[in-house]
């Protein structure tokens, strides 16, 4: 008879497995202890593996001492900082923007690893609430500081009935290989309006981990966008559910991967009623020898009649070595709806190259310049000329950090 | 008194809470080419599709007959086999259907539905070609799949073929005249014209008078806010097309 | 004579038909077969006296038996996937009998309906053996038969396909084409199934793969020598008929250079098998230049309308692209069985060679399919093309699960994928799941998938012309299915349009 052979424990995971006793929940402790961190066999890690790819865990993060420069600051933005895990005081809020905090995740206890240690981790939740049409965008302002740390934040976000706001959020910290555990839980009242970027900025030692978790009441509008320009080893997950029928969301991505990284975009849409809509827009760019995954899954509950979503990955592959790793799902189980998916990866388009070179634009221009066209539609429906200036201004970097 | 080919008696239609047809009657005797104009959103189109069978509308009073027996309980492949024919508006694409494959379809399972025998392949494709050749429909063009990247008076085109080879009682045409240029709105005109018969009936569905230059009426009526409120004989079309639809609508009001 | 005293033949065939059979030069595999209808049940379960009596019932050489047992071990070592979107009862291996015979039981009756067309083709040896499937697909696929005649007709059917291969066989064997049961080939080509078996699925590929590699019974051999063109299409239609040799079908063809064979595998009778468990494997390689068009119509019995019964169809199938500018083409149109978990694959191995995959998968009841494709490319220039469509009814779930990646050395491949599911109904499911994966930059992939349903407009419209509603739903299926329609051999095309009708009965109104 087969036996279930216990699982041989990485160095990374024993190190988790003390985290998780000091911090008094066994239960996880023994989950990590018996199943190990998910392998390319569990599905939705299928592409990232956990287990080999994160190669060790920094001590539990202490209260952050210092400050490190912010890597990336929106003029006009009403700032908010998580210091390793901890809320920092903050100005006077701007009119309709309601700041507090709470203990603990603010996630729902989904099965999922990245939540689960969140959940374990997590000490406090900045809490926001937004009414009203919120004149400036917010910057939540993440940061880990001090020598490598394994620290967790959470934050949870109520947009009021009709109100209108635009939150940035920010994740960098002191250069060292820090492990970070991010959670946003994001609800939209009734014919409320938001736009939520997510950046990632850590530094190129770290791993970043977040979970963004929307729910979206009738009517709502949501333009969600998460970008990959940092760390060594990358996973952002979405989950996103329709709750309210008239909802609509823009879900779009772009994931930049540089030599010697792992980036993962993992996204999964929940249409659980009727009438609800979504756009699903993903870019990757690989260079160097490294890897560029987005996962994405659209579904569509029984009886959401009159869905309609589209998703779309396209990827760009600057070198040879480099590898984009996508898997677009659809699962659907009502009948009248109009969804479907496009994937497309290839390289740099030689006759636009040739055509632009033709015309005295040197080839590392060119190429950048295609680039940029090839991204402008996601940045492009941001509103806010400083916001969308400093996200180019976080491609150009990108960019300008060599395009061979 | 022959039994009239179409009788619609006091017919009410409403979709989703809106009445739309509001005590609609006309009685077409066979041979007879009646023409309905009236403005767009008069309810000219639901009339169509309400002849037709088509689902989403509720009749809340009235009756359609054809031939003298009510049809309202029949679905829209019973209605057909009965002899009814619409010519669409907007002739809907089926992908990866071929046209020819479609036409036959469509000619057996009336056949079938009537209790007669299937076409033969060299019966059905002689067929086509006669009727193909009057309308400017080559072959391929029905090696196409239906509707599929028909320009607009393809469209037109192929559905007055499917009415000469489907050879209705009652030929029900909305808005045929709609996407075409002047010499395709001849062809399809003279299409319709050679199928006037003493045992057919028409209805033309129209937004201006200029089809009816070419299919010339025996009846014109003027459709408004969901009823017939004029009838007469093709004058009153030029009538119309002169005083324009209002001096009609007061007459209601 | 007693050879020929099955108790199905004697009644309805005529004497004539039976001394030309019998004149035919039928050879052993008849006789091995015969002793199995005489007495050969198996005991229920699986140990290693149940391969060793499989192969020595084979007369298989000890190399084979060798094969067997390495498999069988790696197989009690592995667990059964579960990553298919398809959910059943546990299966209990030890609870399969690894060699049932087939049932001789069922009256003459059910073969009186059959038999005029079978009989024709009787009497016509010599035809085009698809031609004689069409005589047997239709009659089945039409439904004209009430009376389920699986066993009668399996035995009949693989009497006759013996004589009738065999007849081809000569108009083959002047070509150098070898096409012969899997176990006589292991007997008579020994040193070409060493060579070529397990070369394309390893015996330690996947857990159902590995089953199979321990225990299967029968299936098809073909060999195409170098620079031969088959001259005819070559089916395998009458042994999959065949009950024991269903179950745990092997079959393997080798296109040397330059050689091109078509092969059709139908399943087009509608099949009351009492086993509920197919494992097959088909391996197929292909040589420098060479080509292979392999197309299967799979009508198994999907069980009734409940969801009770039915086939469990977990097949490997998989192709190797091994020689440069080689050409694979699957096409399936996969209408039965209750649950399908089937990925016929492409390794691109040579240099400009090429894959494709044209499927029609519909399910309806309480079917569930999981099935696709994997394009795997390695060599340089190597491209692909995939065509799915997908029809979900009924309170089924129909998948297209797929994988096309690029090895860093596949230098310029390209790959057009294009995934279309239609819902008819909104008790059923249908999804797409591609695994897309690039390893270098001058890859070029390209990938489209759909969901919909049949609109109202397109309905109205056909109704409107007088096709019912059963009609219009039939056509316009057709017409969403066309792009692989147009793959298949024009016998299975036709065919195949009137499976659909058949497959959607009920799914709507």
């Amino acid at each position: 008879m087969r036996q279930t052979m216990p699982v041989r424990l990485s160095t990374a995971e024993e190190t988790l497995i003390e985290q998780l006793k000091s911090l008094g929940n066994e239960a996880e402790a023994e989950r990590i202890s018996v199943a190990g961190l998910p392998t390319r066999r569990v599905e939705s890690y299928h592409y990232t593996d956990l287990k080999t790819l994160l190669k060790a865990m920094p001590p539990l993060a202490a209260p952050a001492n210092e400050a490190s420069a912010p890597a990336l600051r929106v003029p006009g933005a009403y700032q908010l900082m998580i210091a390793n895990g901890a809320v920092q005081s903050a100005g006077t809020a701007p009119a309709g923007v309601i700041v507090e905090t709470s203990e603990g995740t603010s996630l729902s206890t989904r099965d999922d690893v990245l939540v689960h240690l969140n959940g374990a981790m997590a000490k406090q939740s900045l809490n926001l609430t937004l009414e009203g049409t919120v004149d400036c965008p917010l910057q939540i302002d993440r940061r880990i500081e001090g020598a490598a740390a394994h620290s967790a934040s959470s934050a949870r976000v109520f947009v009021a009935d009709n109100a209108k706001a635009t939150i940035i959020e920010t994740c960098s910290g002191s250069k060292a290989a820090h492990v970070g555990n991010h959670a946003s839980y994001v609800s939209l009242g009734k014919n409320a309006t938001l736009t939520h970027i997510t950046v990632d900025l850590s530094a190129e030692e770290a791993t970043h981990f977040s979970t963004t978790e929307y729910e979206l009441a009738e009517g709502s509008k949501l333009r969600s966008l998460v970008i990959h320009a940092g760390a060594d080893l990358a996973r952002s997950q979405v989950f996103a559910r329709f709750a309210g029928e008239g909802a609509h969301a823009d879900f779009t991505g772009l994931n930049m991967v540089d030599d010697g990284q792992h980036r993962d975009i993992t996204l999964d849409v929940h249409h659980a009623v009727p009438n609800t809509t979504s756009k699903e827009t993903f870019k990757q760019i690989a260079r160097g020898r490294s890897k560029a995954v987005f996962q994405g899954r659209i579904v569509v509950a029984r009886d959401a009649q009159k869905v309609d979503g589209k998703m779309m990955m396209q990827g760009l592959m600057l070198s040879d070595e480099a590898q984009i790793l996508s898997k677009p799902e659809l699962e659907i189980y009502a009948d009248d709806v109009v969804c479907g998916h496009g994937s497309t990866c290839g390289h740099i388009d030689e006759v636009s190259m040739f055509y632009l070179m033709s015309r005295g634009i040197p080839k590392a221009e060119a190429q950048v310049m295609l680039v940029r066209g090839f991204l402008e539609e996601l940045i492009e429906p941001i509103e806010g000329d400083e916001l969308r200036e400093a996200l180019n201004g976080v491609i150009e970097g990108w960019l300008q950090g060599g395009i061979q | 008194m022959t039994t009239p080919i179409l009788e619609v008696r006091d017919l009410h239609v409403r979709v989703e809470d809106k009445d739309i047809l509001k005590g609609v009657n006309l009685v077409l005797p066979p041979g007879e080419v009646h023409a309905i104009m009236g403005r767009n959103g008069s309810g000219k189109s639901t009339l169509s599709y309400v002849l037709a069978g088509k689902e989403d509308y509720e009749i809340t009073g009235g009756d359609i007959l054809l031939d003298g027996e009510s049809i309202l309980e029949m679905e829209p492949d019973e209605r057909a086999a009965a002899g009814l024919f619409l010519a669409f508006q907007y002739p809907v694409e089926v992908p990866g259907v071929a046209t020819m494959t479609f036409l036959k379809a469509a000619i057996n399972a009336q056949r079938k539905a009537r209790g007669e025998a299937e076409v033969t392949t060299p019966e059905f494709m002689r067929l086509v070609k006669d009727a193909g050749s009057r309308l400017n429909i080559d072959s391929a063009m029905l090696k196409r799949p239906l509707n599929v990247g028909f320009s607009g008076g393809e469209k037109k085109r192929a559905e007055i073929l499917q009415m000469e080879l489907l050879q209705p009682k009652l030929c029900v045409m909305d808005e045929t005249d709609s996407g075409l240029d002047i010499d395709a709105l001849q062809v399809v005109a003279n299409g319709v014209n050679s199928m006037r018969s003493s045992e057919r009936s028409m209805l033309v569905i129209t937004h201006y008078q200029r089809l009816l230059n070419h299919i010339v009426p025996d009846v014109v009526h003027v459709f408004s806010d969901g009823k017939v409120v004029e009838s007469g004989d093709k004058s009153l079309a030029l009538e119309l097309e002169a005083k324009g639809y209002a001096a009609y609508e007061k007459d209601v009001a | 004579m007693a050879m020929l005293d099955t108790p199905t033949l004697k009644e309805n065939i005529d004497q004539e038909t039976v001394d030309k059979v019998r004149a035919l030069d039928v050879d052993k595999y008849k006789y091995g077969f015969e002793t199995l209808i005489e007495s050969d049940v198996a005991p229920k379960g699986l140990n290693e006296d149940i391969v060793r009596m499989i192969s020595a019932k084979k007369e298989e050489p000890e190399w084979m038996l060798e094969w067997r047992l390495e498999a069988f071990r790696r197989w009690q070592t592995m667990e059964e996937p579960s990553w298919a979107k398809v959910s059943y009862p546990k299966i209990d291996f030890q609870e399969i009998s690894y060699y049932a015979a087939p049932k001789t039981t069922a009256g003459p009756k059910s073969l009186a309906e059959v038999d005029p067309e079978l009989l024709a083709t009787y009497e016509k040896l010599g035809i085009p053996l698809k031609e004689q499937e069409i005589l047997a697909g239709v009659e089945g696929a039409t439904g004209e038969t009430a009376t389920p005649y699986g066993g009668n007709v399996a035995v009949d059917a693989v009497f006759d396909s013996v004589s009738v291969v065999t007849t081809f066989r000569e108009e083959l064997a002047k070509h150098g084409i070898i096409f012969c049961s899997i176990s006589e080939a292991v007997r008579e080509h020994p040193e070409l199934v060493k060579k070529y078996l397990g070369s394309v699925v390893p015996v330690t590929d996947n857990y159902y793969a590995t089953l199979n590699s321990a225990v299967f019974t029968d299936g098809s051999f073909v060999f195409i020598p170098k620079g031969v063109r088959c001259p005819m299409e070559l089916s395998t239609y009458f042994r999959i008929n065949e009950k024991n040799t269903g179950q745990f079908e092997r079959t393997l063809i080798i296109a040397e250079e330059e050689s091109y064979v078509s092969y059709l595998e139908g399943c087009t009778a509608p099949m009351r098998d009492e086993n509920q468990l197919h494992a097959a494997v088909v391996e197929l390689v292909a040589l420098d230049d060479a080509e292979i068009k392999y197309s299967t119509v799979q009508n198994w019995y999907p069980g009734d309308k409940n969801g009770k019964g039915g086939i469990y169809n977990f097949v490997t199938k998989r192709g190797d692209c091994r020689g440069h500018r080689s050409k694979i083409s699957w096409t399936q149109v996969e209408t039965g069985s209750a649950i399908t978990w089937k990925y016929p694959s492409c390794i691109l191995r040579g240099d400009e060679s090429r894959g494709e995959f044209y499927s029609i998968a519909i399910s309806n009841g309480h079917q569930q399919i999981d099935s696709g494709t994997k394009m795997r490319h390695l060599g340089k220039n190597t491209t692909s093309r995939i065509i799915s469509k997908g029809i979900a009814a009924g309170f089924s779930d129909n998948t297209y699960r797929g994988l096309v990646s690029a090895h860093a050395k596949a230098k310029g491949a390209r790959n057009f994928t294009q995934c279309d599911s239609l819902l008819i109904g909104d008790k059923c499911g249908a999804h797409t799941v591609p695994y897309i994966e690039s390893h270098n930059s001058s890859a070029v992939f390209e990938h489209e998938a759909t969901t919909s349903k049949i609109s109202d407009d397109q309905m109205f419209y056909c109704q409107q012309r007088g096709l019912s509603e059963e009609e219009a739903v039939a056509l316009i299926v057709n017409g969403f299915v066309r792009d692989v329609l147009q793959q298949l051999p024009m016998e299975f095309m036709v065919e195949t349009q009137k499976l659909i009708s058949i497959s959607l009965e009920g799914s709507v109104g």
